[in-house]
């Protein structure tokens, strides 16, 4: 039976163009190469012709992973340098003016800062805080 | 026939280099020598001419670009149709359910081959049968194969390949082909009942 189907099957060898059809495929050739020559080599076809340069390179199986790997520690390592020189210090905080919150105390619409009353300087505020580095930081 | 094996290997290595050398006109010579065959590998998987034209362009292009790759580890024959069986796989796998066959371009040789009398009008003949019926089932009972059985069958059955030769360019053992050939004409046998002999 399997002779049968082998005889059948190869009738279809019969199927085959012009004898003039390598001549005509030929110049259509010639064509597209001239054509392709013209036109810039896309990235995929440089690629192609590394690749083919170079046969019996193949990345190994286990490259991506690695190179993931790395991309992920790297980017750990600058992310925490970063912090590092971003975040404030305990000696930073001392020099660094605190942020002042001022909450308005309930039916006090008028809030007055005290006004110096020096005359040899031009008026300016006087501040009720003292800075904090002007306390004593040994003060028990 | 060893000898003359030897000078065909040698004429493909020749023209081969030669090409490598930037000489195209040793190119074309290859091309005369292997598209009828590449042709009939690469009609037989998609049954449509034109599909087959423009594919066959595609495979000589990348050939031509990728020859300096070409290290002689298996012959140029094997190479080439390797770059063709995997393009046209992967055409296959793209194109659309929508096509349509092809019917014309049969060599008349065909009435007068004696498979064909004999299956079509011997005395074993289930049923007469005009060349046009039986090149479309043919074709129809083609495509209902999977890609991966229709390409061993187009180069065992079609091609006359040998199943080792089938394996390396398909790269799987030689077991692998000849499981898929039989399921492949188990199915065959299916379809083309009515053209078999009891």
């Amino acid at each position: 039976m399997n002779q049968d189907i082998h005889k059948l099957l190869r009738l279809k060898r019969y199927e085959h163009p012009t004898p003039d059809y390598i001549e005509r495929f030929l110049d259509k050739f010639h064509e597209r190469q001239r054509a392709d020559l013209l036109k810039q080599p896309s990235l995929a076809s440089l690629w192609e012709r590394i690749v083919s340069a170079f046969p019996d390179f193949h990345v190994p199986r286990l490259a991506y992973a690695g190179v993931a790997a790395a991309a992920v520690v790297f980017s750990a390592v600058i992310l925490a340098t970063h912090q590092t020189e971003t975040a404030p210090g305990p000696t930073l905080a001392l020099n660094a003016p605190n942020p002042t919150v001022n909450v308005m105390p309930a039916g006090r619409g008028d809030v007055r800062l005290p006004v110096s009353s020096r005359s040899d300087f031009p008026p300016h505020y006087v501040l009720e805080a003292r800075p904090v580095s002007y306390e004593s930081p040994y003060s028990f | 026939m060893a000898e003359a094996a030897q000078q065909q290997e040698t004429t493909d290595e020749d023209l081969v280099a030669r090409t490598q050398d930037g000489d195209p006109r040793a190119f074309d010579e290859l091309v005369r020598k292997y598209s009828p065959r590449l042709y009939g590998l690469v009609y037989n998987m998609t049954s449509n001419h034109e599909d087959t034209n423009d594919l066959l362009q595609d495979i000589f292009s990348k050939a031509y670009r990728s020859i300096r790759g070409f290290r002689g580890k298996s012959s140029f024959y094997t190479w080439l149709h390797t770059i063709g069986t995997n393009m046209t796989i992967n055409f296959l796998k793209k194109r659309s359910r929508n096509h349509h066959m092809s019917l014309d371009d049969v060599d008349g040789n065909v009435q007068r081959d004696p498979e064909f009398i004999e299956l079509t009008s011997g005395p074993d003949a289930r049923r007469e049968v005009n060349l046009k019926e039986l090149q479309q089932r043919l074709n129809e009972a083609m495509m209902k194969l999977s890609n991966e059985h229709r390409i061993v069958v187009t180069m065992f059955d079609i091609q006359g390949m040998p199943h080792a030769e089938i394996g390396k360019i398909l790269g799987i053992s030689e077991g692998t082909v000849r499981s898929r050939l039989f399921y492949a004409h188990r199915q065959l046998q299916n379809y083309l009942q009515e053209f078999l002999t009891a």
